[in-house]
């Protein structure tokens, strides 16, 4: 049973870790605290449901469209909020994504009602593999496969790539990075629009095995968030080892010390963790 | 020291008679409810305005004291029938105690870290109470009905004057207490902590000790309000009185009034209390989230145009009937 | 002389701002409530519905401000072909036909603001009762506050046993409450064993961390203790989770490693969603599943989980099954289908009851007074011929002692009435077939 718990918070951790990446960048890079993040998710959530309740696309199969979608959401959400507001004092900014936050949330019921809806009949849908005693659905391997995946290539595209590296260099310091010739707006843009994806993709394969609806962003966020501080933030492997600390934590906690106590752990491994490192794993 | 508008003394008391009028003369409860809830909010603002305006440690968990507040005094009352007054003491101490406790660890941490540090604290103690059967946990508890009077905090729902006057009295207190922290050596320390706490500290000031008095005092006045509360809404379950909501409520209500000003929280709270009720009243029936809506995209809209909040829109007219008076008594050549 | 004058334009000006808030919907209304005498002609009785119309339960909050819609379109028109009380004749004929209002208000599934709704749709829309909230959390404050005020509160589906224990003067519930819920499901799982040789007896509790699954759960131990902990049943496990988990693999993992014959389910409908899919990805195989009035008995369900919905059990004031054998009720279903898009189910009609409840008692009492119309609920029997049981009588503690539940099991996609009586539509399916098998 152990084994099986292990991989449950792994799958888990993967998809908490696809999250936070889309969240550290935009963190490491822009220095705030974008907390619409959860509603890029309940909106990439809604934008496959509604695929493949009116168009019969599979939620996989539409991913794509997901994530040209959650890009140019991202993107608006620098153009038109963030870059009034980045100049501001840290808490305007962050209060500002506060408030689209709740834009969208309200929004989404208003379209949309808040009933819950599932994807029920995707093409993974109910399938699974059993090793031995282990069983592991379909839905959730492909989402922890697919988070891995992108996690490994927003990871590749910072580190490898010219467009990456201006946007690491105006993480480090944006005043030489302009000096350097940089277009830190684009950069910024950028950053958001990627943040964007990141969180679509999370969501389009989210939708597969988990409901739909308004609210279905905040706890994600709110997880998101100790992830990112956990691993430090602007870094990309720190999110990807935070969240696989965050899952693990989140399902061997909750079985041994009890099931309602899962989200205290997590944050208690927070704090306990950021004693001994208090700018993250990774963090410098 | 400032001598800006907003440390005038004179002004201050003016605006705080306006506030206490306001609710005597307009004989509506439903309005004299919303009022105690702007002056609750208010006074949160002007608590959590010290650790987080004056001394720069951004806080998302101040509703950790809140709760600690209106379980404190609740329960003394239910369990030991302890008057409220003092039980408001008690919580307001061991919420001072929790401070401490947590703060040194916490001071560890800069920036966002810190922040997020908070916010785990809160949410950690919201677990805890829904799981303290002690305290009746996720159930709640129902307040004790005493005789109405002042002695147990308690009036008939009809009479909210008498509410008003005892919340109107704690934001009193943490007005007053912003003023003096604001005003005095170690408001000034406080100050040279923000800007940079690394100098702060080459020049011989305790910067963890200081930060620390900030948070203790911060978390006492917002405990007290706590149990203000517990008492007015006589029912008090973990998920009303320790939620992440509240906490990033009361900072709203501050960073859109103005951070570190002891209008801010007047301010934001006058308009994001009254705003957030009256769409709900007008649109919230429809349960199609209007009101949400339109307090969310205000919110995004201030802090597009208005960064440093909206004392700041005032500050700047004070400035401009500054000008044109010293241009009247030639003190200042025209030159526009 | 300058400075002054801009100091008092600034505190003018936030006096205006305050007062313009509060005056737009100051309307003092006097202290007491208005009685009703012979001369005066009430033109519309106004009666709050609070309900949580935004936030996490929305999806069945708004359902039930439909329910409650229906009721007020029957009382208010002239429904002759409808065998309800108070639908026959438009609006309330011992008032000259007055018609009734009802007023929402949204808790947001705030305490806090329910408490606050209810005062201000007493004091400010003048209501003479009120109906709601749904979450027991919010019918707590609310209905202590209408008791200060005398006004008489009818709980439509607010479950929790502490509602009815608080010796309120004021106050009736309509619904069961978990006490009673949890009796009925020990006797039906006696009747599996009893007649169907299930040979069930251990139980697994799993409730989300929130007053209704928390006193659920108590009530599994209270009644384990009393009285069924000695005809062989036990329980083993007790899950607990949070109330907005982002995933339930471990919860259900648990559930799976002790292997209980039985499960009590006290979930709304997202988790309870989660839940079954989960049982289904990891081949958990209870016997026998029942759940508290939530989830399960949400349509939904059915919607969400397809074939995997079958066999689940819970117990049900009404279904399809039921509502079609009932005349007037499927009448009454199609009023409230074109508002929602789905049939009554056991919360709607609770809360509907509740509705034509308050009407009911404000025309027998011919008067708006709280007292009166106390005194009508507290001693008549009410026809009501939406529920199986055909009546409702509130008790001294107000509870209703009638309780319509009906013992439901999704069997072939539908729910089917399955114990007890003579309205079984189904034998109840006595255990969860082999996963492998579906």
């Amino acid at each position: 049973m152990i084994i099986q718990i292990i991989i449950s918070g792994i799958i888990m951790g993967l998809i908490y870790g696809l999250v936070a990446t889309g969240l550290t960048l935009t963190w490491g890079v822009l220095d705030i605290i974008n907390f619409t993040h959860g509603e890029y998710l309940m909106i990439s959530m809604y934008v496959s449901f509604w695929l493949y309740s009116l168009m019969n696309i599979d939620p996989l199969l539409s991913l794509p469209i997901v994530i040209i979608v959650m890009f140019i959401i991202g993107y608006l959400t620098y153009s038109i909020v963030v870059k009034n507001v980045i100049n501001a004092p840290a808490l305007s900014a962050l209060l500002a994504t506060f408030g689209l936050s709740l834009v969208f949330r309200n929004m989404a019921q208003f379209l949309w009602t808040p009933n819950a809806r599932f994807i029920t009949n995707s093409v993974l849908s109910g399938k699974k593999i059993s090793i031995g005693s282990i069983i592991i659905g379909y839905p959730q391997l492909a989402a922890a496969i697919g988070s891995l995946v992108v996690i490994y290539a927003i990871y590749y595209f910072i580190e490898k790539t010219k467009v990456g590296k201006s946007i690491q260099a105006t993480a480090l310091d944006k005043n030489t990075a302009k000096l350097m010739g940089i277009n830190t707006e684009r950069v910024f843009g950028l950053t958001f629009a990627i943040s964007g994806a990141a969180a679509g993709i999370a969501g389009g394969l989210l939708s597969t095995f988990y409901p739909v609806y308004p609210e279905s962003g905040i706890l994600y966020a709110l997880i998101g968030f100790v992830i990112v501080a956990l691993g430090g933030f602007g870094n990309i492997k720190g999110a990807l080892y935070g969240g696989l600390i965050i899952g693990l934590s989140e399902a061997i906690g909750g079985y041994y010390l009890g099931t309602q106590f899962k989200y205290a752990i997590i944050f208690l491994i927070y704090l306990i963790v950021i004693q001994i490192k208090p700018k993250g794993l990774f963090g410098w | 020291m400032e001598k800006s508008i907003t440390n005038n003394k004179k002004m201050i008391g003016v605006v705080l008679l306006i506030i206490l009028a306001l609710p005597i003369i307009v004989q509506d409860n439903n309005f004299r409810h919303i009022m105690i809830l702007f002056v609750l909010y208010a006074a949160l603002g002007e608590a959590w305005n010290i650790i987080t305006g004056y001394a720069g440690q951004t806080s998302f968990g101040h509703a950790a004291f809140f709760g600690i507040g209106a379980y404190t005094s609740t329960v003394l009352l239910w369990k030991f029938d302890i008057i409220p007054w003092i039980g408001m003491l008690i919580g307001g101490i061991i919420a001072v105690v929790v401070a401490i406790i947590v703060s040194y660890p916490a001071f560890k941490l800069t920036g966002h870290y810190f922040a997020i540090a908070t916010l785990a604290i809160g949410e950690i103690m919201l677990q805890l109470f829904v799981s303290w059967e002690y305290v009746e946990g996720a159930t709640g508890i129902m307040l004790p009905i005493k005789e109405n009077g002042y002695k147990y905090m308690q009036f008939h729902p009809m009479n909210k004057l008498s509410y008003y006057y005892i919340v109107f009295g704690l934001f009193v207190i943490t007005v007053i207490t912003a003023y003096i922290v604001g005003n005095s050596k170690m408001g000034f320390y406080l100050k040279a902590i923000k800007e940079n706490p690394d100098a702060a500290q080459s020049i011989g000031i305790n910067v963890t000790r200081y930060k620390l008095y900030a948070m203790m005092v911060s978390a006492f006045l917002t405990a007290i309000v706590g149990s203000f509360y517990a008492q007015y809404v006589t029912y008090i379950d973990p998920f009303m009185v320790f939620p992440l909501a509240l906490s990033m409520q009361i900072v709203l209500i501050t960073v859109i009034g103005g951070l570190g000003n002891i209008y801010g929280p007047i301010l934001g709270a006058a308009i994001l209390i009254p705003l957030s009720q009256y769409t709900r009243i007008i649109f919230g029936g429809t349960g199609k989230g209007l009101d949400l809506i339109i307090f969310g995209a205000l919110v995004v809209i201030v802090t597009i145009f208005q960064p440093n909040g909206l004392v700041g829109l005032f500050e700047n007219l004070f400035k401009k009937i500054k000008k044109k008076e010293a241009i009247n008594d030639g003190k200042l050549h025209d030159v526009s | 002389m300058k400075r002054k004058k801009w100091l008092s334009l600034l505190s003018l000006m936030m006096v205006i701002a305050l007062m313009i808030t509060g005056c737009t919907t100051a309307e003092p209304v006097a202290s007491e409530e208005p009685v009703v005498e012979e001369e005066i002609v009430v033109e519309t009785v106004k009666i709050g519905a609070i309900f949580p119309l935004t936030g996490g339960a929305a999806a069945t909050g708004v359902k039930l401000k439909y329910a409650v819609e229906t009721a007020q379109e029957i009382i208010n028109g002239e429904y002759p072909e409808i065998a309800f009380p108070m639908a026959e004749n438009a609006g309330l004929e011992n008032l000259d036909n007055a018609a009734i209002e009802f007023i929402f208000g949204d808790h947001q599934a705030n305490p806090e603001i329910a408490k606050s709704e209810t005062e201000r749709l007493i004091q400010n829309e003048g209501v003479v009762g009120l109906v709601g909230c749904y979450h027991s959390s919010s019918t707590k404050p609310a209905s202590a506050t209408s008791e200060r005020y005398m006004i008489p509160f009818v709980a439509g589906s607010s479950s929790s046993s502490a509602l009815t224990e608080r010796g309120l003067n004021y106050f009736v519930r309509i619904a069961p409450h978990d006490g009673m819920e949890t009796e009925f499901f020990f006797e039906y799982l006696k009747n599996l064993n009893e007649n169907y040789d299930a040979d069930v007896k251990t139980v697994a509790t799993v409730y989300i961390d929130n007053e209704y699954g928390v006193h659920a759960n108590m009530m599994v131990d209270k009644w384990l203790e009393e009285v069924y902990g000695e005809e062989g049943f036990e329980r083993i496990l007790d899950v607990k989770y949070p109330s907005d988990a982002s995933n339930v693999d471990t919860e259900v993992l648990k559930i799976k490693e002790a292997a209980p014959d039985i499960i009590f389910h006290a979930s709304y409908i997202n988790d309870m969603t989660m839940f079954a899919n989960a049982y289904q990805l990891y081949e958990v195989q209870p016997k026998v599943v029942i759940s508290y009035c939530g989830g399960f008995q949400d349509q939904q369900f059915l919607i969400n989980l397809e074939d995997a919905a079958n066999y689940y059990s819970g117990s049900n004031q009404t279904i399809p099954a039921i509502i079609a054998a009932n005349e007037a009720l499927s009448k009454a279903n199609e009023i409230y289908k074109a508002k929602s898009g789905v049939d009554f189910d056991g919360p709607a009609l609770e809360d509907f009851a509740s509705a034509m409840v308050i009407a009911e008692a404000i025309n027998m009492a011919g008067s708006t007074d709280g007292d009166a119309i106390m005194e009508v609920l507290k001693s008549e029997e009410f026809k009501a011929p939406y529920f199986a049981t055909g009546k409702i009588k509130f008790g001294e503690d107000g509870q209703n002692e009638f309780s319509a539940s009906a013992m439901t099991q999704i069997i072939g996609g539908e729910y089917q009435n399955v114990w007890p009586g003579e309205d079984t539509t189904s034998d109840p399916v006595v255990a969860f077939p082999d996963w492998s098998t579906r």
